[in-house]
C-alpha cells in the first residue's frame, strides 16, 4: 500500500514538473508593448504597401466580405492573430498600442490591452516608422533585386493553385506574405530569398493553411467550377488564378485578362457548397496587344 | 470466553470495514493509473491496428504483383539507385493536383522459397510500422498528412518485397529485399506515380525485436528503410521540379501584389 502511494507520489511529481516545464516556456514569450496596425488578415497576408488611404481601404473591404482581424507590428511586419477580437474591432484600419504576449514563431497574441493612437502620434526615431514611410518602399518594376526575389520564388516547386506567396521590400528588408498548404513551402520561400545576395533581412509572414476536411472540398469543387469556364487560366503544373480557402472563405487571388472572366469567378466561387464568403482581388491585366511587324 | 470471542468477532468486524475501503483505494488507485497510462500512450491509429496478411512473390515472377501494372515503370536519372518510376502525364490527374497524403499500412512480401506461415507477427509489425514511419516522415512536409481519403488527397501504397525468414531465432532478413510502392488518387483509387527499388540497402540486416528502435542489430535495417524513403522524396522532388514551358509558364504568370 505504501508503496503504491510513494509511486503515486512520485508519477504526480513527475507530470507536475514537465507542466511546471511547459509553464516555464510559456512564461518565455514575455509581454510586450508595441505599435500596430489593426488589419483584416486578407490585407496584412498580401502587404499592400504602406499604410495609405488604399491599404485602410482594403483593410475595411476585406473585413466586411469575412477576412478576420490580425495586428500587424509595425517595427518589423510580423502579423499576430489575436485572441481577442473585440479589443481591436472597432480600431480596424487605425495603429495603436497593443500590449500582450507575442508569439512570433506561431503569429499569435495573446492580447492584454489596446490604446489607439494617431499616426502622428508615433515618434520619429522610432522604428514602428519603417511601415508609415512610403519612401521606404522599394519601386517594383526598377529594381533588380526585386526582380530577382520574384524569380526564385515563381520557381519553387511544390506551388500549387491553391499557395499564393507575395512578398513586398522595405529597403533592403524582404517580407515574406501569403498562404500554402504545405510546411516545406513556407520554409523554402524564406531560404531562397535570405541567401539572394543584397537581402539584409526576411520577414515569414506566410500562413500554413488548415487542411479541415470541409476546406479541402470546397478547393476541389472551387477548382472544379472555375476550370469549367476559365480553364485557360489553368494548366497541368499551374495557373493564373489561385484559390486560397481558410475555414470555408475562398479568397481569389492571381491575374485574369478582363473584368468578366473576375465576374464569372466569383458566380462560380459562390456557387461551391459549403463555401462562406468569396473575396475576390483577382486583378485584371489585358494580355499585351501583339506586334504584328 | 464469550468476552475472547467478542473481541475476535470485534476484530473480525473491523477487518471487514477496513478492507473495502482498503480495495476501494487499490481500485481507485489503479483506473487512475490505467487511466493515465491509457491517456499518455499514443493513440493507435488504424493504420497500425490493421495489419494486412503476408504474401509470398509468385514462383519465376520478376515483381511480386504489389502494383497492377509494371509495364509504364522506366529507370529515373534523378533519383540515386536503380529505382524504376512511372507518373502520370495526364493534364488533370498528376501529382501536381493533389497534395495531402494518407500513408496506408506496409505490406510484406516473403521471398519464393521462404515460408510466409513463419513469420513472426509481432517482428513484422516492428518493421511495417519502423518503414510506414520512415515514410510519412519523409514526405510530409511537402505532402502534409490526413487521417481519411479526401478530394486532393493521395494514398500511398507501398510493400516490402522479399523477406526471408532464415535469420538467428527467427529473425526477418531482409538482405535482398527490394520495396515498390505507389501513389494513388484515395477517392478512384486511379494510379498517379509508382517506384519499384529493387536496390538491397538491407544487405546483412535484420529484424529481430519487436521495438526497432531498441535493436542494435537493426541498425542497418533501420538505415535500408530510412535510405528507401528518402530516395521516394527525392523522386517526388523530382517529378515536381520545374522544366521548360512549365517553367516559362510559372515565372510569365508569378505577379506578387
Amino acid at each position: 500500500m505504501r508503496k503504491l502511494l510513494v509511486f503515486m507520489g512520485a508519477l504526480a511529481l513527475c507530470c507536475g514538473s514537465s507542466v511546471a516545464a511547459e509553464d516555464k516556456n510559456k512564461k518565455d514569450d514575455k509581454i510586450s508593448t508595441f505599435y500596430a496596425y489593426v488589419d483584416s488578415d486578407v490585407c496584412a497576408r498580401l502587404m499592400l504597401g504602406p499604410i495609405t488611404q488604399g491599404r485602410i481601404d482594403c483593410s475595411k473591404k476585406a473585413y466586411k466580405q469575412g477576412s478576420n482581424i490580425v495586428i500587424v507590428r509595425l517595427d518589423d511586419n510580423v502579423v499576430f492573430s489575436v485572441n481577442k477580437v473585440k479589443l481591436v474591432k472597432e480600431y480596424l484600419g487605425g495603429i495603436g498600442k497593443v500590449t500582450g504576449e507575442a508569439k512570433t514563431k506561431s503569429g499569435e497574441m495573446k492580447l492584454e490591452s489596446f490604446m489607439p493612437e494617431q499616426l502622428s502620434d508615433v515618434p520619429a526615431d522610432s522604428p514602428a516608422q519603417k511601415l508609415l514611410d512610403v519612401r521606404n518602399f522599394k519601386a517594383k518594376s526598377t529594381d533588380g533585386l526585386f526582380e530577382k526575389i520574384r524569380h526564385e520564388l515563381a520557381m519553387m516547386a511544390y506551388i500549387t493553385t491553391f499557395d499564393f506567396i507575395s512578398f513586398t521590400m522595405v529597403g533592403d528588408d524582404v517580407i515574406l506574405t501569403g498562404w500554402t498548404v504545405r510546411d516545406t513551402n513556407r520554409d523554402d520561400a524564406f531560404h531562397r530569398v535570405k541567401r539572394i545576395e543584397g537581402v539584409k533581412n526576411v520577414v515569414n509572414n506566410i500562413e500554413i493553411l488548415p487542411l479541415g476536411n470541409q476546406d479541402m472540398q470546397i478547393r476541389a469543387s472551387a477548382r472544379g467550377a472555375l476550370e469549367q469556364q476559365l480553364g485557360r487560366y489553368f494548366w497541368s503544373n499551374g495557373s493564373d488564378i489561385k484559390i486560397i480557402v481558410k475555414n470555408g472563405n475562398i479568397i481569389l487571388l492571381g491575374v485574369v485578362a478582363t473584368k468578366e472572366d473576375s465576374d464569372i469567378a466569383t458566380i462560380k466561387c459562390n456557387s461551391v457548397s459549403m463555401a462562406f464568403n468569396v473575396i475576390n482581388l483577382l486583378r485584371v491585366e489585358p494580355p499585351p496587344a501583339k506586334n504584328k511587324g | 470466553m464469550q468476552f475472547i470471542d467478542m473481541n475476535l468477532r470485534r476484530k473480525h468486524t473491523v477487518n471487514e470495514y477496513r478492507r473495502p475501503w482498503k480495495n476501494r483505494f487499490e481500485c481507485f488507485a489503479s483506473i487512475l493509473m490505467i487511466a493515465m497510462a491509457v491517456g499518455c500512450s499514443k493513440p493507435q491509429t488504424t493504420e497500425e491496428a490493421a495489419a494486412p496478411p503476408v504474401k509470398k512473390i509468385p514462383a519465376g515472377a520478376q515483381f511480386s504483383g504489389f502494383l497492377k501494372d509494371y509495364s509504364a515503370l522506366k529507370p529515373n536519372p534523378a533519383v540515386e539507385g536503380e529505382m524504376l518510376t512511372y507518373v502520370s502525364a495526364d493534364a488533370k490527374k498528376n501529382l501536381r493536383s493533389y497534395f495531402a497524403i494518407v500513408v496506408d499500412p506496409i505490406e510484406v512480401y516473403v521471398a519464393t522459397d521462404a515460408d510466409e506461415k513463419q513469420v513472426n507477427d509481432d517482428r513484422r509489425k516492428a518493421l511495417t510500422n519502423y518503414f510506414q514511419h520512415a515514410l510519412a516522415n519523409a514526405v510530409s512536409d511537402a505532402f502534409p498528412m490526413v487521417e481519411k481519403p479526401g478530394p486532393l488527397t493521395l494514398r500511398l501504397r507501398a510493400a516490402v518485397v522479399g523477406v526471408d525468414v532464415g535469420g538467428q531465432n527467427g529473425a526477418l532478413n531482409i538482405g535482398k529485399v527490394g520495396v515498390e510502392m505507389e501513389l494513388v488518387d484515395s477517392e478512384t483509387g486511379e494510379r498517379i506515380a509508382a517506384a519499384v527499388d529493387r536496390a538491397s540497402l538491407g544487405a546483412g540486416a535484420e529484424v529481430g525485436a519487436v521495438n526497432l528502435s531498441r535493436d542494435e542489430k537493426a541498425a542497418a535495417a533501420r538505415e535500408a528503410f530510412d535510405e528507401w524513403a528518402s530516395r521516394l522524396r527525392a523522386f517526388l522532388d523530382s517529378a515536381h521540379e520545374l522544366k521548360g514551358e512549365d517553367m516559362e509558364k510559372a515565372d510569365k504568370s508569378y505577379k506578387p501584389y
